[in-house]
């Protein structure tokens, strides 16, 4: 049996975890084979090429002789995964020994890639329609810009309900479980989970977006499988080339608006035909939602006197960094700041519960090239400092309870404690002078309890 | 030219320069013996490109010819992004044509040898370059498909390619072709920790290809792969390009020699009379 559990964690999770008749429909699409083949582990991709061109199942045995002793973990790993997302099959012959075969779609269109190469999921629509085309660089920008805005949405919707010029009802769903709003009146706040969102990485809040996109897609009654086809199709696009709207369908062309907003797409009118460009962050979607050891260059340097210096002309970092950290002045170019135990606590007024773990990894992630070189990039005696503030804020925990005393005879005060134990809300007793603290979710039932005591 | 634009790398990234030989004298004689031709060699070696751009967008292949009288880059996965079949069989036409027009003399004798040292070197010059593009950048490996005879007067070029290639840490692959077994690729691939194979079923390349040489260099630490069973370790002597078992060597340069010299032809060092039939005095058995 498979041992990977399935946590949607990342895109490929969440493939496999989709019921086997849509998975096995998912691979009539050569592109989802090929999205697929490039996320598994580099172990399971070089099983899947060597057994690509045998037709008899292989078996279990003959599997294990490839590997070095050192190896097994990863090999049953990499087995797993290639008969959770179905692209193998594992089958018992009547010696009863495991025997594995590739699925034979899957297989089909490897093999069709590997003799005819790569080709395009849809052709560019030529130069002479669409005649004032971004450039590479114009087009990453847009898509930066866009995505930027996004973010600062969040922060700015969550400190001062500013609205952007997002179509607000994709916008909803986005930022669904980012942000919290107790009611109408009072502004939206950053959730912790929009908070360790702010601090991810670009591909891991896309992936995170369209996590949510895909899960959202289905109460509107949008079948996922459609969705993630789609999705991984336009991965293969290539960047900065025009296509013809109009050779999608009227789904995916739903969808290619809602990702307008987020600047994965670039939507363009000409006279007669619309059409859409990809933008790099949609070309790396099928990375993204593989795997997450990307990197970009950092920009932070913090010193071991709580200083943090950020090279960063975005408006969005310095938002981020005011999340955490006091920014004493801004140059063009470079954010200076500090962190404080003041400026921490702040935070944790914001966001309920905050992870220290966060921030410093966020300030790893994001360190200036000349300071990543060191090891440890972010100065111990500050993740040592950021840890000890951490643990002071979550010292005392407050929770609402009731205190219960004057109890008649020693066993029903015995009989009442055993009663809290039970349902797990006992919190202190003091035997001597009989008195009791149970956790106030289970008042009623104490009443209850007591009641049927005194009888 | 950047060899990559953006930096997001696994650790199964891979930059696969891959040496083809195109000894027109070669293919010739493998016409004439076996049923394996170039173009039948040409389809697998594609459908091998093929699956390793398949199996990371940021795996990157470059394909260097060598021929008789030269060598060349025909293909760069970074430059040229889709018909990556047509492209580099235009290339190498035109390559062919240009290794061609080079060779005026008719007299070849045998089969002669193909440009190897050559193609090594540029290969590693590429990786060079991409080492110094930066810090991230993907794991380099070299392959060598190759068939015709080891040039003995090629050694020294060939084994300072090998040690350079130690001394950057790329292994090279190898996989002779022909029908003999290669002593220069057999010590190349020893040295620097890469695999030699020698298929048995020349029809079979593409699999020996997937199964071998698909392998990134993170995987090699999991999986069996073929071990050396025995390596040629002759030299050529630095005078006359002979394969020796035994010679003369130069204390100071380790330079081979097949005679015996009174003067080292490399460094200029002055040798003592060696006394005949003596092998303690400065011979060496390599």
């Amino acid at each position: 049996m498979p041992q990977v559990k399935i946590v949607a964690r990342n895109f490929m999770d969440m493939v496999a975890s989709l019921p086997t008749m849509k998975l096995d429909m998912l691979y009539d699409n050569s592109f989802i084979c090929e999205a697929i083949l490039r996320s598994l582990p580099p172990l399971a991709k070089k099983y899947v090429l060597q057994l690509l061109y045998i037709d008899k199942p292989i078996s279990a045995k003959t599997m294990e002789e490839w590997v070095l002793p050192d190896g097994f973990s990863k090999h049953k790993v990499a087995i797993d995964r290639l008969i959770q997302l179905r692209v193998m099959t594992e089958t018992y012959d009547r010696k009863k020994e495991a025997t594995y075969q590739l699925n034979p779609k899957f297989q089909f269109n490897l093999q069709k890639h590997i003799v005819h190469g790569g080709v395009l999921p849809r052709e560019p629509m030529p130069s002479n329609i669409t005649v004032r085309l971004p450039s590479l660089e114009e087009l990453e920008a847009y898509a930066a810009e866009q995505w930027e805005c996004f973010l600062l949405h969040l922060i700015s919707s969550s400190e001062a309900g500013k609205t952007t010029n997002m179509s607000s009802s994709m916008m909803k769903i986005f930022q669904r479980g980012l942000l919290s709003q107790r009611d109408d009146r009072e502004p939206s706040r950053l959730t912790e989970s929009g908070f360790q969102f702010l601090l991810m990485d670009t591909n891991a809040q896309l992936w995170y977006i369209i996590r949510e996109y895909i899960t959202n897609a289905e109460e509107r009654g949008v079948d996922s499988a459609d969705l993630i086809a789609f999705l991984l199709e336009l991965s293969f696009h290539v960047t900065g080339k025009a296509y013809n709207i109009n050779t999608l369908t009227d789904l995916q062309r739903s969808i290619i608006r809602d990702l307008s907003d987020l600047g994965l797409v670039k939507l363009q009118q000409g006279r007669k035909e619309g059409w859409f460009i990809p933008t790099k962050l949609a070309t790396n979607l099928s990375i993204s939602l593989a795997d997450t050891t990307s990197r970009k260059q950092g920009f932070i340097v913090i010193e071991t006197n709580f200083r943090l210096y950020a090279y960063s002309t975005s408006k969005l970092h310095c938002e981020i960094l005011r999340l955490f950290a006091r920014v004493e002045y801004q140059l063009p170019n470079l954010i200076v700041g500090a962190i404080n135990k003041e400026s921490f606590h702040v935070l944790s007024a914001v966001v309920i519960w905050m992870c220290g773990l966060q921030i410093i990894s966020f300030l790893q992630q994001n360190a200036h090239p000349r300071v990543a070189e060191r090891i440890p990039s972010v100065p111990e005696n500050v993740t040592d400092q950021i840890r000890l503030w951490e643990s002071d804020l979550n010292r005392v925990e407050m929770m609402p309870a009731h205190l219960y005393d004057e109890f008649p005879s020693k066993d029903v005060f015995e009989a009442a404690c055993d009663f809290a134990r039970e349902y797990g809300a006992f919190l202190w007793e003091d035997s001597k002078r009989m008195r009791l603290i149970v956790k106030a979710d289970i008042l009623n039932e104490m009443k209850e309890f007591l009641r049927r005591q005194k009888q | 030219m950047t060899p990559v634009s953006s930096k997001l790398y696994a650790d199964d990234v891979s930059l696969l320069m891959v040496l083809i030989d195109t000894n027109p004298y070669f293919w010739s004689s493998m016409n004439n013996n076996t049923s394996f031709t170039f173009s039948k060699f040409l389809s697998h070696v594609l459908a091998f490109l093929n699956s390793i751009l398949l199996l990371n967008q940021m795996n990157q292949v470059v394909v260097i010819a060598s021929g008789y009288n030269s060598c060349d880059y025909v293909f760069d996965s970074s430059t040229s992004s889709m018909q990556r079949a047509e492209c580099l069989l235009e290339k190498l036409e035109d390559f062919v044509d240009k290794d061609e027009s080079l060779s005026r003399e008719e007299s070849v004798d045998g089969v002669g040898f193909s440009l190897l040292s050559g193609s090594l070197s540029m290969a590693l010059c590429y990786i060079q370059r991409v080492f110094r593009s930066g810090p991230l950048h993907p794991q380099p490996r070299i392959l060598c498909l190759h068939g015709s005879p080891d040039g003995p007067g090629q050694y020294v070029a060939v084994m300072n390619s090998i040690f350079s290639a130690q001394r950057s840490m790329v292994p090279i692959d190898s996989c002779a072709i022909g029908s003999q077994h290669s002593a220069f690729l057999q010590q190349a691939s020893y040295i620097t920790g890469g695999v030699y194979l020698k298929p048995q079923v020349s029809d079979g390349l593409f699999q020996y290809l997937s199964t071998v040489f698909a392998t990134d260099l993170h995987s090699r630490g999991f999986l069996q792969l073929p071990r050396p069973v025995g390596v040629d370790f002759r030299a050529s002597c630095f005078c006359h390009k002979n394969t020796i078992d035994m010679g003369y060597i130069c204390s100071v340069c380790l330079s081979i020699f097949c005679k015996h010299h009174k003067k080292c032809s490399t460094c200029g060092s002055n040798f003592g009379e060696a006394r005949k039939q003596d092998p303690s005095a400065s011979d060496q058995r390599r």
